[in-house]
């Protein structure tokens, strides 16, 4: 397979354009670090957004960032840390800001930072036809015209490559901790979340519960007595992170989203998972993606939610897609040859 | 072709007689919403569930005519002015609350409902709806997701877009559809997130899943005012840099304070001249340490006055202070015209600087009450319309004002649209190939062109070779199907 690195955005639109006339199926590849996610798809050519890794615009008192879309997360963090603020999304350093986007991960902290969707503004997309097309704006809010970035966030690579992004930060907290308990499951788990004032994450595991704590010193104090007060022993860890989904054993882990009081249901005969409680996701690993995979998504399905595998074989499953038509129209609209990634997205897009 | 009688008699129907109107005191009330553009109105339906939206969508196809979705008309932009003898379906008698299911963090409510209301429902939950526009006593929820309305409290928490899950979508060809999902996460492209702001030209929401937010357990509400309007805005700058996110940091001008302050009686400094309204909320320590700091930076540009709410009632009494501003501005002339933009907040002072000048040279009467944190303005420019050519004033400097924001490398509008009144301006933002794909967005949930035509996009604006002509689809592009020309002017300016 054929690997290249336009150095341009330009350079995108004249290789997408080229691929479309040809019929050349193509993946947009960044960190590679979420490429498991998606349906198993088969492409001729991978385009990297490698050569797209420049900051366009970053000033601290407005909050927010404008970098090209190959902009790898560790140097993103590097230059947001030095303005005193971070972008609170989870992944790895060798992630490309673009392929998070189009990945959409949750953060373990999506409880209080929201999901990463409310965080993208603007994007610059090539469509599948080598168009350059804009949404959005660079100011914290805006309802101007259709929100194209809205769709080509979490859209794996299938409308457009994301070439440029303009993403909400937020000042780093003056402090953190991690708060851990001795005891775990999910009636653990939800007593900690009702007894704890707006924690940033309450990750609950079949053995323990994970409390994420920051703000000002004297407010994350004051959380971690209302823990100790609902729960007995706890550890206190003022450095360090609560573990995510890479802390899931398994050769695939899926993620599971559902309304958040279905998840105890859910989760209910599985020995190995990761709960974000009050989110309604939760991290499950699996042994391999055989009938253990087909008997959780239908007991997730009947909770009406989701469960795409993030890592390992297993794809995104067979939940329906509503207004598939619509999908059908749009990717048609943005990828007219469908050479993006055939297959890889929900509905077989 | 177009026919109303007949439409008519097929609705009234299928939803009752009751449910129709078609006098012409009806149809001139509803030809208008609060923005300054008046069309004209075919017919007005009152529909009370999905099913009645659904004959409506079906007779309107079956009619030729376009259909204008419509909350409670308090939208400022004319997206819910009727062009062309459309259906207007208006949504305010579907407004109950469907559930509150504080265990999931959500609630389902008709469009209809209230915004205030849902706030009222949740009380002594623990948790409440956060978006809070500032005509939230009277605007709808519908009306909110289709403008993905903002308010104060969106500076820490978001708008409208970030508060809602799920919502159940009337597409023009009567099928009923869900975007979005009770849960975190929904299967397929984030069609929610288009649909909200979308201004009623996707399809009509018939109820809305959104999120609920735990209340803060503290808050803490202060009025500073400033003898400069430039240390005001400094301040606000100050306040971000220095690493606090404030739940609300609105800002007023002395204009504005004063019309205010003879309506509320809520004790705003008129010899200021400008006013900070800062709210900062969360635990009870965090609360006292963030206030510092919001203190520490006012002082840090001379501030005049820091009132602290020592009550519930005394912040109550603050906000309404905010909150009545558009009413109280009655006072200096009997109409207004309000701008949206958005800047980058560093860019506040110059563009407040040339606003001012702006409304000089034209002899306009400018007052600003605007969401600074944001860098989201609301220049308000009063008149009274009996005076020969002031109109002409007005749209002109409101031109201005908008090519002064988008310079500055702003946004065409925060939080109440585009609608008829800005579409025009949508080229100095957006780029032919930009607005034909918003046009592809718009013709892949409506290809008939029937919903609410005519709004948000510029005339011209296609899908170009667009790729669903090719699979077979019509697409004759927006506002042609329903038999209205896109050369047809756009309403009248009123």
């Amino acid at each position: 397979m054929d690997l290249i690195h336009p150095g341009s955005k330009e350079e995108v639109c004249e290789a997408l354009r080229a691929a479309s006339e040809r019929g050349t199926r193509v993946s947009i590849v960044g960190g590679r670090t979420h490429a498991d996610k998606g349906d198993p798809c088969e492409v001729d050519l991978e385009i990297s957004t490698s050569g797209l890794d420049r900051v366009i615009a970053y000033d601290p008192a407005e909050m927010l960032a404008v970098v090209e879309g190959g902009m790898p997360m560790g140097h993103l963090r590097r230059i947001l840390a030095e303005g005193g603020q971070e972008w609170p999304v989870d992944a790895s350093d060798d992630a490309t800001v673009g392929g998070t986007i189009a990945t959409a991960p949750s953060s373990h902290r999506r409880l209080r930072m929201g999901p990463l969707r409310d965080t993208v503004v603007e994007i610059v997309l090539v469509t599948g036809d080598g168009r350059l097309v804009r949404s959005g704006a660079r100011t914290v809010k805006s309802v101007a015209g259709y929100d194209v970035h809205r769709l080509a966030t979490g859209s794996l690579g299938t409308l457009g490559a994301i070439v440029q992004a303009a993403i909400k930060v937020r000042p780093l907290p003056d402090a953190r901790r991690v708060v851990r308990t001795s005891e775990g499951g999910m009636l653990a788990g939800r007593r900690i979340l009702d007894a704890v004032p707006l924690p940033s994450s309450v990750v609950a595991t079949p053995e323990r519960i994970e409390i994420a704590l920051e703000g000002w010193p004297e407010e994350i104090d004051e959380q971690t007595a209302a823990i100790k007060d609902a729960t007995g022993v706890v550890e206190v860890l003022e450095s360090g992170s609560v573990r995510g989904s890479e802390a899931i054993a398994g050769t695939t882990v899926v993620e599971v989203a559902v309304p958040p009081s279905k998840l105890e249901v859910v989760l209910d005969e599985e020995p190995s998972w990761l709960a974000l409680m009050g989110v309604g996701i939760a991290w499950v690993g699996l042994p391999d993606p055989g009938e253990r995979l087909t008997a959780l998504r239908g007991r997730v399905a009947e909770a009406g939610g989701i469960a795409p595998v993030i890592r390992g074989p297993g794809g995104l499953g067979d939940a329906p897609v509503p207004a598939l038509e619509v999908h059908r129209r749009l990717k048609a609209a943005f990828d007219p040859a469908g050479i993006l990634a055939p297959g890889r997205f929900w509905g077989g897009l | 072709m177009q026919d109303l009688h007949a439409a008519r008699r097929e609705l009234e129907e299928a939803l009752g007689a009751d449910a129709v109107l078609s006098d012409p005191l009806a149809l001139r009330l509803y030809a208008r919403d609060a923005s300054m553009v008046e069309g004209s109105a075919g017919l007005v339906v009152f529909p009370l569930s999905t099913d009645d939206v659904v004959a409506c969508v079906r007779a309107a196809a079956a009619h030729h005519l376009s259909v204008v979705p419509r909350g409670s008309g308090t939208g400022l932009t004319g997206a819910s002015t009727p062009i062309g003898d459309a259906l207007v379906v208006v949504t305010s008698k579907m407004n109950r609350i469907l559930e509150i299911r504080t265990e999931d963090r959500l609630a389902w409510v008709e469009p209809g409902l209230f915004n205030l209301d849902l706030g009222t429902a949740l009380r002594g939950t623990g948790f409440t709806y956060m978006p809070d526009p500032s005509s939230q006593q009277v605007s709808s929820i519908g009306g909110n997701v289709a403008t993905n309305a903002g308010g104060p409290h969106c500076l820490a928490y978001g708008v409208t877009s970030a508060h809602v899950l799920a919502l159940d979508l009337v597409l023009s060809d009567g099928t009923v559809t869900r975007v979005g999902s009770e849960g975190p996460e929904a299967a397929g492209y984030d069609l929610r997130g288009v649909v909200v702001g979308s201004e009623g030209t996707l399809g009509l929401v018939t109820a809305a899943c959104v999120r609920l937010t735990p209340e803060p357990p503290a808050i803490r509400t202060m009025l500073m005012g400033f003898a400069k309007v430039e240390d005001c805005a400094a301040t606000v700058s100050a306040i971000i840099a220095g690493g606090v996110v404030p739940a609300a940091l609105e800002m007023m001008d002395q204009g504005i304070v004063r019309a205010v302050e003879a309506f509320t009686h809520a004790g705003y400094p008129t010899d200021a001249a400008a006013v900070l309204l800062v709210e900062v909320d969360g635990i009870a320590s965090g609360v006292a340490a963030e206030a510092r700091e919001v203190e520490e930076a006012a002082r840090g540009h001379e501030v005049g006055s820091i009132r602290v709410a020592a009550s519930p009632e005394e912040r109550a009494l603050l906000w309404k202070g905010r909150k009545s501003a558009f009413g109280a501005i009655a006072q200096i002339a009997p109409h207004y015209h309000l701008h949206d933009c958005v800047v980058p907040r560093t860019k506040l002072v110059e563009i407040l600087t040339g606003v001012y000048a702006i409304c000089r040279r034209e002899g306009i009467t400018v007052t600003n009450v605007f969401h600074a944190g944001d860098g989201n303005l609301h220049p308000l420019l009063s008149f009274d319309r009996s005076e020969p050519g002031v109109l002409e004033r007005v749209l002109r400097s409101s031109e201005e004002i908008v090519r002064l924001c988008v310079d500055a490398g702003g946004s065409l509008s925060g939080e109440h649209g585009i609608g008829l009144e800005k579409r025009d301006f949508m080229p100095l933002v957006f780029t032919d190939d930009d607005l034909a794909a918003q046009a592809c967005v718009r013709s892949a949930f409506d290809p008939s062109g029937r919903m609410n035509p005519q709004k948000v996009l510029p005339d011209g604006a296609r899908c170009g070779d667009f790729a669903v002509a090719a699979a077979g689809t019509d697409t004759t592009g927006i506002g042609d199907a329903a038999g209205i020309g896109t050369t047809i002017p756009e309403g009248t300016w009123i």
